[in-house]
């Protein structure tokens, strides 16, 4: 994991100056989606992380914030190697404010990972903090949760923690929660990033 | 896989031979129009299964002695000592790196490991149970469930199945047509990137976890296709990987062997 931290550094500086227009972003992502990606069945995507929440909900007896918990962790230790992986693929520079950060979220991040392009709304005044909001999601496709779920558990939060996972190894320590979820019967599916701090160089969380 | 039938093709076709073929293009055209994820993201959601797999179980298990404890110091005096487990129990969620989690899945005793590889099976039942759904509805030509034996479900899973799963087929179907199967798979996709540089016997033990999800799978396709579970026996062993099938580098050293008993088979035909 050494590596992690060092990588933004290491990327071409070619790009630094095409990567403030937001329509390059998207080409990066696409352009990485299309010729270097191998590519399954969003179903078996689906289906896989049902059996796993469902699994969780039944050993944490329906204590669906322990779920909640354990999907977070599941994810932060997914994030800190997806980055990596994510930095390669891309070869993407270091970010110069946290409003590029937020389009490669959305627009490379997770349409390389998931295939999707979630909006990217809600910014607070001081630009620290913004929302995502998920018109599709390949995580809960044809998820219904039952009613004792609908109150307290979030379903997708899985997706929290690999961006704090991978943000964090970035240098760049947020806060990431679900704010509403379509599959708690709110009107859309909205998630929260906000940004706390820089961070200087450090070892990654963990590592002794 | 040896047990398929070569399809020779004829100069002419007939006019079923076009219409099925147009039928098969079709099906795979639609298939390609699906929705689509990373293959990696599913890797890595499938393989940090394991490590989440020991995490419960340190969690559960931080909770039973949290309750216990907290019982015994009901007495009067002790509101410091609840305050203080209290404390405990909001930071219970403390964050573990997955390769520990994997190291103390390792080194875990009997009890934890067993409770922990039947989690992984759980899932992996209820991947297969599901898939089961999925293929059955994909309208695949090449499938027919109604009239499947217990041969033809097992083909099922050597081809289209793991293809789903892993983008590759079994690599060798073994059975005494008695209710007992061999699926050989030289190169198991998910643990084929990884290494230790202990001995091998250390590996084998420390990836034998990441195993129980597709005998999961196979529990959970055949007991849906109407297997009853309580016939049904599922296990398996590290094989070597024979030589014309050797890799000079990234290949794990040993092949997996998916042992499948169906004891009713056996019964009935003996």
């Amino acid at each position: 994991m050494s590596t992690t931290a060092g990588t933004p550094n290491t990327a071409s500086t070619a790009n630094v100056s095409s990567l403030a227009s937001s329509k390059t972003i998207k080409q990066i992502g696409e352009t990485a989606w299309k010729n270097r990606t191998v590519k399954i069945n969003a179903e078996l995507f689906t289906l896989t992380y049902g059996s796993i929440v469902s699994q969780l909900c039944q050993d944490y007896q329906r204590d669906f914030k322990k779920v909640n918990d354990q999907l977070f962790s599941m994810g932060y230790n997914i994030g800190i190697r997806l980055i990596e992986d994510f930095l390669a693929r891309t070869a993407i520079p270091r970010c110069d404010n946290f409003v590029t950060t937020s389009e490669v979220i959305s627009k490379c991040a997770f349409k390389i990972f998931l295939n999707i392009t979630p909006a990217v709304t809600n910014w607070s005044t001081t630009k620290n903090s913004f929302s995502l909001i998920f018109n599709e999601n390949p995580l809960s496709d044809f998820v219904e949760l039952p009613m004792d779920a609908s109150k307290e558990l979030w379903y997708s939060n899985i997706l929290c923690g690999v961006l704090k996972g991978a943000l964090e190894m970035v240098q760049l320590d947020c806060d990431v929660y679900f704010v509403c979820d379509v599959l708690r019967g709110n009107p859309q599916t909205e998630l929260k990033v906000k940004l706390n701090k820089i961070l200087k160089d450090e070892m990654p969380a963990g590592e002794d | 896989m040896s047990t398929t039938t070569p399809q020779k093709k004829s100069a002419v076709e007939s006019p079923e031979q076009i219409e099925r073929r147009r039928i098969v293009e079709q099906f795979l055209l639609f298939q390609e129009s699906l929705p689509k994820v990373d293959a990696l993201s599913y890797q890595w959601l499938l393989n940090e299964m394991v490590p989440m797999s020991m995490a419960v179980e340190n969690n559960l298990n931080q909770l039973d002695e949290y309750s216990s404890l907290s019982s015994q110091s009901v007495e009067p005096g002790s509101q410091d000592l609840n305050e203080e487990f209290s404390e405990l129990s909001l930071n219970k969620f403390e964050y573990t790196p997955s390769h520990k989690l994997i190291a103390q899945l390792h080194n875990a005793n009997d009890d934890q490991k067993d409770k922990s590889n039947e989690r992984l099976f759980k899932i992996g039942s209820g991947i297969g149970s599901k898939m089961t759904e999925l293929l059955i509805f994909s309208n695949n030509p090449n499938l027919s469930f109604n009239s499947m034996d217990a041969l033809g479900m097992v083909r099922f899973i050597c081809k289209e199945v793991w293809k789903q799963l892993y983008g590759k087929q079994i690599d060798n179907l073994k059975t005494n047509h008695r209710g007992v199967f061999y699926l050989f798979d030289y190169e198991f996709q998910p643990i084929q990137n990884f290494a230790l540089d202990d001995d091998e016997k250390v590996l084998l033990d420390v990836v034998a976890p990441y195993i129980q999800v597709p005998l999961g799978v196979i529990s959970g396709i055949l007991t849906s296709l109407g297997v009853p579970e309580d016939d049904l026996s599922i296990s398996f062993t590290y094989v070597d990987i024979p030589e014309d099938r050797r890799k000079p580098l990234g290949q794990f050293p040993k092949g997996v062997n998916f042992n499948i008993q169906i004891n009713q088979l056996q019964n009935s035909q003996d």
